[in-house]
């Protein structure tokens, strides 16, 4: 039977010092998420994405004054 | 530079410690804790900037051998190749001797001769140049900060601290195998820029970086430049690996489907297909004759702009998410504070660099 890393490390003198790759050791439990549901709507994660949307929302101002600026400079040199 | 040393740390220790604590990649972690919309946003505009950037890391490695004398029809498709045949272990090992090619860049620091005192003094000191806080300062400013934090690498990161599988007892490596990465990063930066400054200080001008090496060559030597022109193929190549990996593990992760270098093409076609995918057609696109690259480089000037400020923010979000991490993993009160100013600053960098690549006249009066 496979030992984990920690496992193989107490049975060894202390005057070893066990590497054990992480894919040559068993894997380990991890926290889990899929029972979840989607995040809290906490103050902070709320005025985050606020921010977030605002901050796109500018961007896509931005960009859609780029076009026009563009278009500008097209109709200009006909 | 020196500043960018602890952003460049603290940012990427958030996506280690979420790694190791869920086994997942960040893009997963945004679709299950903040639904369907912002994680489909995240995953298409990372898929995106992540394929333009690519675009341009072959453009690159097209640009640096051809000034070598090798025609891009070879070299390109042979870089593309190479990245798409790796198994995990062996893929690190190739990535790490890559990576520890780059200390390269410290010998052409040495061979361009640059005045130790001086260096030392701009390296601790931060100064304004001569010319004052122009437009084009800020936007040099912006994109060295663009290059150092990418989305790419907090995608990147975290799936590959979750394909490697890294243990909870692995945290304190991982952080301490950061701390030296980030250390690397600004240190081989301040290498390129010596090396760059040696144009800086002649006033030579050129059109992409492969032909600086030519345009310095009359004040340093051959070997500089040959090897200036390799370390451009070597970080183009580094790139493309990382890029592409990070692109096929964040929308396999999405999409369900098995994502790992550890498993075989059989076992995970869809994900292996993703990295061929990406690698093969950003490949093809540089070699199309008068490919628009300047277009395809301000897109990911625009498009980091957009996708970094929201992938810090969900990062931080889901560092402070007691639910989901516990109170052992989540981010401490001075973590919070350091994070918070950190993501204040580059949200309003990120902006004025897209303002800037998109509405350039808004600026001009004050440069």
């Amino acid at each position: 039977m496979a030992l984990s890393s920690t496992q193989l490390a107490n049975t060894m003198d202390d005057n070893y010092f066990l590497v054990v790759h992480p894919l040559d050791d068993i894997p380990e439990q991890k926290l889990k998420s899929e029972h979840l549901p989607t995040i809290d709507m906490t103050n902070s994660v709320r005025w985050s994405l606020i921010c977030l949307r605002v901050y796109l929302l500018l961007l896509i101002g931005l960009f859609t004054y780029h076009v026009f600026e563009l278009a500008t400079q097209l109709l200009a040199r006909k | 530079m020196l500043l960018l040393l602890p952003v460049c740390y603290f940012i990427q220790e958030m996506v280690v410690r979420l790694g190791i604590a869920t086994g997942k990649g960040h893009a997963a972690m945004i679709y299950a804790r903040f639904g369907k919309w912002w994680g489909r946003f995240s995953l298409f505009d990372l898929m995106l900037v992540n394929f333009l950037t690519l675009v341009t890391e072959f453009a690159a490695i097209s640009l640096a051998t051809q000034q070598m004398g090798v025609n891009p029809y070879v070299s390109v498709p042979i870089a593309a190749i190479l990245l798409v045949t790796q198994k995990y272990k062996r893929w690190e090992r190739i990535t790490c001797v890559l990576c520890l090619l780059d200390l390269v860049w410290l010998v052409n620091a040495f061979f361009s001769h640059p005045h130790p005192i001086s260096v030392a003094r701009h390296a601790l000191i931060p100064n304004v140049p001569p010319g004052g806080i122009t437009s084009q300062f800020v936007f040099l400013v912006i994109a060295i900060i663009g290059t150092t934090i990418a989305p790419w690498q907090l995608f990147f990161q975290q799936s590959c601290v979750a394909d490697k599988r890294l243990r909870f007892t692995d945290l304190k490596w991982a952080r301490l195998d950061t701390f030296l990465g980030s250390c690397f990063t600004i240190m081989v930066a301040g290498a390129m820029i010596i090396v760059g400054n040696v144009s800086h200080e002649h006033g030579l001008t050129y059109q992409d970086p492969a032909k600086m090496a030519d345009a310095i060559l009359p004040f340093t030597n051959e070997f500089l430049r040959n090897a200036v022109l390799l370390m451009f193929c070597n970080a183009a190549v580094l790139g493309t690996t990382a890029i592409s990996l990070s692109s096929a593990w964040a929308y396999s992760e999405v999409r369900g489907w098995k994502h790992s270098l550890n498993m075989s093409f059989k076992d995970a076609p869809g994900f292996y297909c993703i990295y061929a995918a990406c690698t093969l057609i950003a490949a093809s696109i540089v070699l199309i004759p008068g490919a628009p690259l300047q277009l395809i480089i301000l897109g990911v000037q625009v498009l980091a702009g957009i996708i970094l400020p929201s992938a810090i923010i969900f990062l931080q979000l889901l560092l402070n998410d007691h639910k989901l991490l516990g109170d052992q993993w989540v981010n401490k009160r001075w973590n919070n504070a350091i994070n918070w100013t950190i993501v204040i600053v580059l949200f309003a960098l990120s902006l004025i660099l897209a303002a800037q690549v998109l509405a350039p006249r808004l600026f001009s009066a004050g440069s």
